[in-house]
């Protein structure tokens, strides 16, 4: 379990990629994702996953996002039996489940390099409304302490005699009763602790609320942008006509 | 009866939690383990009833391997209360979650019956026998876990931040319940960074830090020892500090407000 939780938390680092602005990580991780979408061939499918290898290793996060895509490999397996079954070759069955892991991956590079505050500024480039920044930043930024106030709940359970491990499937499911509601009370005081603490700081007293970081594009910044859709648009001409 | 045998656990972030931890739990004592925040006391409890293996060395609990054992086997000995009370209610009524425990460990009905009513007449909870846990009070949901383990009699209670949350005359309720246990012949291992709670029950005290055990004795000797108390960024006792600001020899400090009464009132009457 903490392995999971490891895999769904931002760890600050410093490597090539995590410095970028984060507007230039939303790119990259745009071009890989549209680079999956459009991969129909082996070939395909199988240069898009080694540039978005590439660019993980680069970020030092591959182990990281080994532990997202191995969380993910098993709904591609349900995908490829899916298509499989309704008729398509085993081939195509293959590249179809290989896309969902790629494009898993590619959205995963971005939230694994970009902090919710970097998250929090690209959103209010974008010209997004104040409070649903606010909303979709803290979310994200809650999701490692729900996973966190998981594995408190099950070792609290599991101290008072709970076996999440015996049982039928009914019987398990039922058994997600003593974890399920702890861990949606826990959520709804803390957002409302969180919502009185921000009141209390006089969260929404101004319409537009000054702040103390701006984005601005540096050279090396500049340079990737260039040189990623360069890539990318050479990438997609090979993908339509090679 | 617990047994650590140069335990270390190496967090999954890679974190060194425990670093060759040997120490042993004996029946009828009460320890206290105290530390800074991140010093391993959690991990160190969790390591008493299998929720976390060691990643070298050994735990032994009442003699049997905890590897080897599970987490449900373990626990019906070694009953852990944990310190967010939220993180463990979740029945439609506080009698049905004193019932969790007991029917998990496969108790008969009437056993279940008996012990759900002693555990909430004698924590005062009887009241609310058919109320929603979510109800009530920060202090009573405490109660209320604390309830639901000893429920079950466990030979060893693990009480993680018990004070928290309590106010004055619950935490001498607590301190009434904790002395009844040793006269039981009960083992209570509390932890906790209540200094003033812990002294007047003159515990056995481990100081951990940084994973490791820096110190592990009296708390007469402990708490009286700058160096230990420095390093591990503790604050002494206040009766403590009393004695040693009246010059007192260390066999003298104060172990409650009672004695401490009692010395000042005999040299007034002196003078």
């Amino acid at each position: 379990m903490y392995w999971l939780a490891n895999a769904f938390i931002f760890r600050r680092r410093y490597s090539p990629i995590h410095v970028l602005d984060p507007r230039i990580k939303l790119l990259l991780s745009i071009e890989l994702f549209t680079l999956s979408l459009i991969s129909s061939t082996v070939i395909h499918i199988g240069i898009t996953l080694a540039v978005i290898f590439a660019v993980a290793a680069l970020a030092k996060i591959l182990e990281r996002m080994y532990r997202t895509l191995l969380f993910s490999a098993a709904f591609s397996i349900l995908i490829f039996v899916i298509n499989f079954l309704v008729g398509y070759s085993i081939i195509t069955s293959f590249v179809l489940a290989v896309r969902f892991v790629a494009i898993v991956g590619s959205t995963s590079l971005f939230f694994l390099t970009t902090s919710p505050d970097e998250l929090e500024y690209v959103m209010k480039w974008f010209r997004l409304p104040q409070d649903v920044v606010f909303a979709f930043v803290t979310a994200v930024r809650f999701v490692p302490v729900l996973m966190l106030d998981a594995i408190q709940i099950m070792d609290a359970q599991k101290s008072r005699g709970l076996e999440l491990e015996k049982g039928n499937f009914v019987n398990r499911i039922k058994k997600l009763a003593p974890i399920l509601i702890p861990l949606v009370v826990t959520a709804v005081i803390r957002s409302s602790e969180l919502a009185e603490a921000m009141e209390a700081r006089a969260y929404g007293a101004v319409k537009k609320p000054t702040s103390l970081y701006t984005l601005t594009l540096k050279r090396r910044d500049k340079v990737v942008g260039i040189l990623s859709v360069a890539f990318f648009a050479a990438l997609l001409i090979y993908f339509f006509t090679g | 009866m617990i047994e650590f045998i140069n335990v270390s656990y190496i967090h999954p972030t890679g974190v060194k939690a425990l670093d060759d931890v040997t120490i042993q739990f004996r029946q009828g004592e009460v320890v206290a383990i105290v530390g800074a925040n991140g010093a391993g006391k959690t991990t160190l409890v969790k390591h008493m009833n299998g929720l976390l293996k060691p990643t070298k060395g050994t735990v032994k609990v009442f003699g049997y391997d905890t590897t080897q054992q599970t987490v449900a086997s373990l626990s019906r000995r070694v009953g852990i209360v944990f310190q967010n009370a939220d993180h463990q209610l979740f029945s439609d009524t506080v009698e049905h979650e004193v019932e969790f425990g007991l029917r998990n460990f496969g108790f008969s009905e009437d056993v279940v019956k008996q012990r759900v009513e002693w555990a909430l007449t004698f924590f005062g909870l009887k009241e609310y026998a058919n109320t929603s846990p979510m109800m009530l009070s920060g202090g009573e949901k405490k109660r209320l876990c604390l309830a639901a383990v000893l429920a079950w009699d466990p030979d060893v209670l693990v009480l993680d931040e018990p004070t928290v949350g309590q106010d004055l005359l619950h935490k001498e309720k607590l301190e009434q319940i904790i002395r009844l246990l040793l006269t039981q012949g009960k083992t209570v291992i509390l932890v906790s960074h209540d200094i003033e709670f812990l002294w007047p029950m003159q515990p056995r005290t481990v100081v951990m830090n940084r994973g490791k055990i820096v110190a592990d004795g009296p708390a007469s000797e402990v708490f009286t020892d700058d160096s230990i108390l420095s390093s591990s960024r503790l604050i002494k006792p206040q009766l403590v500090e009393l004695s040693q600001r009246l010059k007192l020899d260390s066999r003298e400090v104060f172990d409650n407000i009672f004695t401490a009464k009692r010395w000042i009132l005999s040299r007034v009457r002196c003078s």
